[in-house]
């Protein structure tokens, strides 16, 4: 017993904040803030979207904006969101070797990639049009996305 | 050992209070960034343009359409239109200099019907037509002279502000129009049509520039 809490004392003053998670947090922030500005131009409390390259309106209007009556970029926001909280709780020692935040993190950003994909490709094949918007967010998850394969090798207990 | 691990510890918490700032700031700046955009869209509503008008290829329809505001009796021999803008240092002169001379002989004693049509020069006249689209918010509370004055006597300052939404809303209060309804007439596209009507029907008419 004794030896156990040494052993976990030892991990957690060699335990150092992993720079992948704060990449995460920094990405996912700047996610959070691309979605609100998507939602808030969506719902109508701005003015249309700034958009310099590409045709913002045509894919904001279109019937692929919302999903079962959700605009994407809430959907989006609410992506960003969790892995902001997910990353920024993952680099508190209290949590840093907690299996379940790189389970969580991987599976987020996977499914943010999916997600993401799918998005694109309507852009490019259905609605040819593009929102710079829309790609910046693609960008800012697939940042995440390489940045969470670390993640994998920390997703079970070490043993030992 | 402990020293080397407390070392560790206190890099660190460094390069975790290093990270909080730029996250901090991040969040800072972007959250500005976003008030900003809402702050500055507040004018998007507001129409402060002339706006497209179907159907006024018939004359009948723009004339009903332009809808002026009369002063005086309809019935009177004389009708005198005039086709104005509350930009436009001439118009300003005309309604304090020969308006009231006017008013005094020939309104007031039924023998002329005068009737104020809008027409906001666009060109260099950034803020007429919002000026214009107010008048008739105040006229929706009874109070069109009272603010057409007011908008005259208020020109020099209005004109060159950047966004005169709010000096309109204070002359909009000292002239006692409620401010809350008028605000929101204001920040619409209310008769954004009819002044536009009435834009149109003037240079059907053949008015070169006001006042006319």
């Amino acid at each position: 017993m004794i030896e156990a809490s040494a052993a976990e004392a030892g991990r957690l003053t060699e335990w150092s904040p992993p720079l992948n998670r704060m990449a995460i947090t920094l990405l996912s922030l700047f996610g959070i803030l691309v979605a609100t500005y998507l939602l808030l131009a969506n719902l109508g409390l701005t003015g249309p979207v700034v958009c310099g390259v590409g045709d913002c309106e045509t894919v904001q209007a279109s019937s692929y904006a919302r999903i079962a009556g959700v605009p994407v970029s809430a959907i989006g926001l609410g992506g960003y969101v969790l892995l902001f909280a997910l990353a920024l709780l993952g680099l508190q020692p209290a949590f840093g070797f907690a299996t379940w935040v790189p389970q969580l993190l991987v599976a987020g950003s996977t499914l943010g990639i999916l997600f993401t994909g799918y998005l694109t490709y309507i852009e490019a094949f259905v609605l040819h049009a593009w929102c710079q918007w829309c790609v910046v967010s693609a960008v800012l998850i697939t940042l995440i996305f390489f940045s969470s394969i670390p993640e994998l090798g920390r997703m079970r207990r070490p043993r030992g | 050992m402990a020293q080397k691990d407390r070392a560790a510890h206190k890099a660190a918490g460094k390069s975790m209070t290093r990270f909080y700032i730029i996250l901090g700031a991040v969040g800072v700046i972007g959250i500005g960034t976003l008030a900003y955009t809402l702050g500055s869209s507040a004018m998007s509503g507001v129409v402060t343009e002339p706006v497209d008008l179907a159907g006024i290829e018939d004359m009948n329809t723009l004339v009903s359409m332009a809808a002026g505001v009369g002063q005086g009796d309809p019935q009177a021999p004389v009708r005198i239109l005039e086709f104005s803008d509350y930009q436009c240092p001439w118009c300003a002169k005309f309604a304090f200099d020969v308006k009231p001379f006017l008013s005094l002989n020939y309104i007031e004693t039924g023998k002329v019907h005068y009737v104020y049509y809008d027409f906001p020069l666009f060109m260099g006249h950034a803020h007429a037509f919002l000026a214009a689209r107010a008048a008739r918010c105040a006229g929706e509370q009874s109070k069109y002279w009272e603010y057409h004055d007011e908008l005259f006597r208020q020109q020099a300052r209005w004109s060159i502000a950047t966004n005169p939404t709010g000096d309109f809303v204070d002359y909009a209060g000292s002239v006692g129009v409620d401010t809350g309804a008028f605000e929101a007439c204001l920040k619409s596209d209310r008769f954004a049509d009819v002044v536009t009507a009435n834009l149109r029907l003037g240079e059907q008419l053949g008015v070169q520039g006001p006042p006319t």
